[in-house]
């Protein structure tokens, strides 16, 4: 039997705002467990949520991003329910009235371009953290409270590849638009899956499985496609889907049941009576639209208009940060095209090389610019400028300093090259006579004899143009 | 003479002329608080209150409560000093903060005394449910009669004479009910007025901080201290705070007064009427128009159960985070739910739980639009109605409660109209924010009653000068039980 998948995306992206989204504690990584926490996080009776303006704005953005409508009135739901990693017993979210709404998201595929309508865009809190141990539990509240945006797609995916280039897609918006990390290894964008298959041309949809605990995008395709595939098999064999949670299960790259979905959670929606509607005026919303970082489909259009192509383009796009390191390099003022080669080639080389990301790296983006300038300008040849760089990581010093402090500057000067050249061209008449009679590859030999003598240090095209003249004088 | 029956203004002329000293009262104070045989208090801050009084600073000399003792009911978040709700969930509890009322006195010079014992986490009209068993009424050295709640302590501490001044909160009616029962002056303004920031929710769209005063002029002056925007507390209010005191003593000519005639009506105690319609002639007197006017029974007949709906729908979300996992007194169990259960199952009590049954039986999603969402619907018919007379009228008249304080074992037809009426109409005041304020208008065998001014929201200064008029012309004020007056 021929299949279609129906899958529906469910992303939650923590927001890297200062502080959390109702309360006034930070928003931080990689610190102590429970060492960012507030009385409001920890629910102590009396508290009050009090809600955050950046991530609004953040929520706002995003929503635009997507082409959602953006409710001008911002109210908040009580999800009420007990576990041990919610505070207060109910999480703040906003069930009936999310501030985006129906938009859409173009993505490419390996079929072309396709519309995946997005159906929702809410703000909520995160809860806190848990680590389970064999009789114990350990909470840690420095989550508990961080601003989320869900995101939910209308169920218009259909392979493991659509959905990993939707994730992708969300992911380069919320990063460039400096609203998360978007790391999902970390767990500051994460996705739950839901997929069904149904018979090709049919219009009834088959039984839900949510696929949850996916850490990557790979493994978003990975665990789709598997799913697919077990669907078929199930039907095929004459079985039926149960309605179940699965997880990704990274050994076997296969989905494996965590449970079955019996009855759904009652969670007794109700307005949060703490917070009253905000209006946000149109001043606002579009304030908030106007002062958004560039996302990366403006930056391609600017980078094509700065001359480079698709490909290079796309390489310096893969992620806000290198983005950003080129566009700092451009203050520079030294040539896009060659800036772009550098970053992705000798800098990209050397971050995959020691595993470190950009954000990481020591150089100055406008010290490479610099450098790259000194290129441009024939003061240092390619192959130096390979040295330079290397030095540049290790000291951290100005290209100029560098140069000046090793000597390594290039031989410009006609009149401390034409005598290497003179006394070159006096000891080889013979050459000469080959090159008069066709044979260009004697230019080079003179250009790498004349480096030879200089240690590296002369300029290239200069001595090669010198060597030119001086034979056709003769 | 004891100082501690006389009002704020009385007492702050004292202080200022140098005849009673803060050191003086806070230790009478606190004397006065550890021989309480009434239950008022769920703490006495002995050493607190020493230690404050010491550190007082003098530049605060000119401000109502420098000096001045109170206390403050024991749903209100004060740091480092136990706080419980009354209920056995949060034994041993200490906050790490204080509520923003508590913070607001103490920056005016007041030294908290003690907390004050409550109807279990404030759900309860009646004073008998707090965790340590009822809290009696002063007015009745035989401990027959209820003081009412949830405000109990509270109301009992300054009518007993131990503090001039007291913090309660009101939700359905629960300082305005005990102000009735207690001779005294009980207040709640505008929702919003006041920072809720550190108080207890029990109905969070309901909840208020209200308070006890001996005069309506202390009335006033408290709320030019605790009223105005607080940055926690989201639906605290921008409407600028004026100077309640001001314009206080203003005539109340040309004032119109609506007097509901089925609220009226739906009290049998002809003492509480003839004391209501003699006061209605000193208004008169005094310049203001009063008519009677209808509001549709069916409406008032709702108002209690659409409270009930309401305030144990909110509540059982509001106490959802009592639960044994961060804070509070944790019964152990073999897992987090086993915690969970076990620790709520031990600390709170039946009726606690009842209301918390109640509560999420009506927002179930096949119960939601019968009862939740049908009492939400009926508030809004409630206040549409209320806020007609307030079209008309500056303020709305009534008898604060059907009797004097009702005896304990005494027992109320639940469905008639005065119970459903009369007993409970006041919640009125919490469905609207409506600014409401309850004060003395007579004794009945001994014990003090009172009537019910309200006014709409934020008109406190309205509210506050009729309520002013309507004191001087009874003379019924600074009553603390067991002095004559």
């Amino acid at each position: 039997m021929e299949y279609t998948a129906v899958i529906g995306l469910e992303i939650h992206v923590e927001m890297k705002t200062k502080s959390k989204m109702f309360s006034s504690s930070p928003v931080s990584y990689g610190f102590d467990p429970n060492t960012n926490v507030s009385v409001v996080d920890m629910a102590f009776p009396g508290t009050m949520p009090t809600v955050n303006k950046q991530a609004v704005i953040n929520a706002i953005r995003v929503s635009n991003a997507l082409h959602m409508s953006i409710d001008d009135t911002v109210i908040f739901e009580r999800k009420n329910y007990f576990y041990s990693d919610l505070p207060k017993g109910y999480q703040i979210t906003q069930q009936f009235r999310p501030i985006g709404s129906n938009g859409y998201l173009t993505i490419n595929t390996s079929n072309g371009e396709k519309k995946i309508r997005v159906e929702r865009l809410h703000m909520e809190e995160d809860t806190c953290k848990q680590l389970h141990s064999w009789d114990f539990s350990l909470l840690d509240y420095n989550r508990a409270g961080i601003p989320l945006i869900e995101i939910v797609s209308k169920p218009d995916l259909t392979s493991g590849e659509e959905a990993a280039k939707y994730v992708e897609k969300i992911r380069s918006i919320v990063s460039f638009l400096d609203v998360s990390d978007g790391k999902m290894e970390e767990g500051s964008l994460r996705c739950d899956v839901n997929v069904s298959i149904k018979e090709k041309g049919s219009d009834k949809l088959g039984t839900k499985v949510e696929i949850k605990n996916l850490n990557s995008i790979a493994n978003i395709q990975t665990a789709i496609d598997f799913e697919i595939n077990r669907q078929a098999l199930v039907l095929d064999c004459g079985g039926k889907i149960e309605q179940e949670t699965r997880r990704f299960d990274e050994g076997s790259q296969e989905t494996v049941i965590m449970r079955l979905k019996t009855d759904a959670v009652d969670y007794k929606y109700f307005t949060e009576p703490n917070i009253p509607p905000i209006k946000l005026s149109k001043e606002f919303i579009e304030d908030a639209i106007k002062s958004s970082p560039e996302l990366a489909e403006a930056r391609l259009i600017r980078y094509k208009e700065l001359g480079l192509n698709d490909y290079d383009s796309s390489l310096l796009l893969v992620n806000k940060e290198t983005s950003d390191y080129f566009d700092k390099a451009l203050l520079s003022k030294a040539n896009p095209k060659l800036i772009a080669n550098w970053v992705i080639g000798d800098v990209q080389s050397y971050l995959n090389k020691n595993n470190i990301s950009i954000s990481n790296f020591k150089v100055d983006p406008l010290m490479l610019g610099k450098l790259v300038n000194l290129i441009s300008e024939g003061k240092v040849s390619s192959k130096q400028a390979k040295d330079i760089f290397a030095e540049m990581i290790n000291s951290n010093e100005d290209p100029e300093t560098i140069i000046s402090k090793s000597g390594t500057s290039q031989v410009s000067d006609e009149s401390a090259l034409l005598p290497i050249i003179t006394v070159l061209l006096d000891a080889n008449p013979n050459l000469i006579a080959d090159y008069k009679a066709g044979k260009d590859r004697v230019l080079g030999f003179f250009v790498g004899q004349v480096m030879k003598q200089t240690q590296g240090k002369a300029n290239p095209s200069l001595t090669s143009k010198l060597i030119i003249e001086e034979m056709n004088r003769r | 003479m004891n100082y501690l029956s006389l009002s704020l203004v009385e007492l702050h002329n004292l202080i200022v002329s140098g005849k009673v000293t803060p050191e003086q009262l806070v230790k009478d104070s606190l004397e006065l608080a550890r021989k309480d045989n009434n239950n008022a208090f769920e703490y006495i801050c002995e050493k607190e209150a020493i230690e404050e009084v010491k550190n007082l600073d003098p530049k605060l000399k000119d401000s109502i409560f420098y000096g001045i003792p109170i206390v403050i009911k024991d749903n209100f978040s004060t740091k480092d000093i136990p706080t419980t709700g009354s209920s056995n969930i949060l034994k041993g509890y200490i906050p790490l903060f204080s509520s923003e009322v508590a913070l607001r006195l103490k920056k005016a010079g007041a030294i908290l005394i003690g907390k004050t014992t409550l109807d279990e986490l404030a759900m309860g009209g009646s004073g008998t449910t707090g965790h340590l068993g009822t809290t009696f009424n002063p007015w009745d050295p035989t401990h027959q009669h209820l003081i009412g709640g949830s405000s109990c302590g509270s109301a009992a501490a300054i009518s007993g004479g131990i503090v001039p001044f007291a913090v309660g909160s009101d939700t359905g009616d629960s300082v305005r009910k005990p102000a009735n029962n207690a001779g005294l002056v009980g207040f709640k303004p505008t929702w919003g007025r006041i920072s809720r920031y550190g108080l207890f929710p029990f109905a969070t769209s309901l909840d208020h901080v209200a308070y006890f005063n001996r005069t309506v002029e202390d009335a006033a002056l408290t709320l030019n201290v605790l009223a105005g925007r607080d940055e926690k507390d989201a639906s605290s209010s921008l409407v600028p705070v004026v100077d309640f005191v001001k314009n206080i003593n203003d005539s109340i000519k040309g004032k119109k007064i609506a007097v509901i005639k089925e609220i009226v009506d739906s009290i049998n105690n002809k003492t509480i009427i003839d004391a209501f319609n003699k006061s209605i002639n000193m208004l008169r007197d005094n310049g203001a128009i009063v008519d009677e006017v209808s509001v549709d029974i069916k409406l008032l007949k709702a108002i209690y159960p659409t409270y009930i709906i309401i305030s144990c729908a909110e509540a059982t979300s509001n106490n959802a985070n009592l639960d044994g996992i961060k804070f509070g007194n944790r019964i152990e169990g073999d897992s987090f739910e086993q915690v969970m259960i076990n620790t709520r199952n031990n600390g709170f009590s039946e009726l606690i739980k009842r209301r918390f049954v109640i509560g999420s039986f009506s927002l179930l999603s096949e119960n939601a639009n019968e009862l939740f969402i049908r009492a939400q619907k009926c508030r809004r018919l409630i206040v549409d109605a209320f806020n007609k007379v307030f079209e008309n009228y500056d303020a709305i008249y009534c008898p604060a409660s059907p009797s004097a304080a009702p005896l304990m074992d005494s027992v109320s037809d639940t469905l008639s109209n005065e119970y459903l009426i009369a007993d409970n109409y006041l919640a009125y005041g919490n469905m609207g924010g409506f600014p409401s304020i309850t004060l003395p208008i007579g004794f009945e065998n001994g014990l003090p009653f009172g009537a019910n001014l309200t006014a709409k929201p934020f008109d406190e200064s309205n509210l506050l000068k009729i309520a002013n008029s309507l004191e001087k012309a009874t003379g019924l004020s600074s009553l603390v039980a067991g002095k004559e007056k």
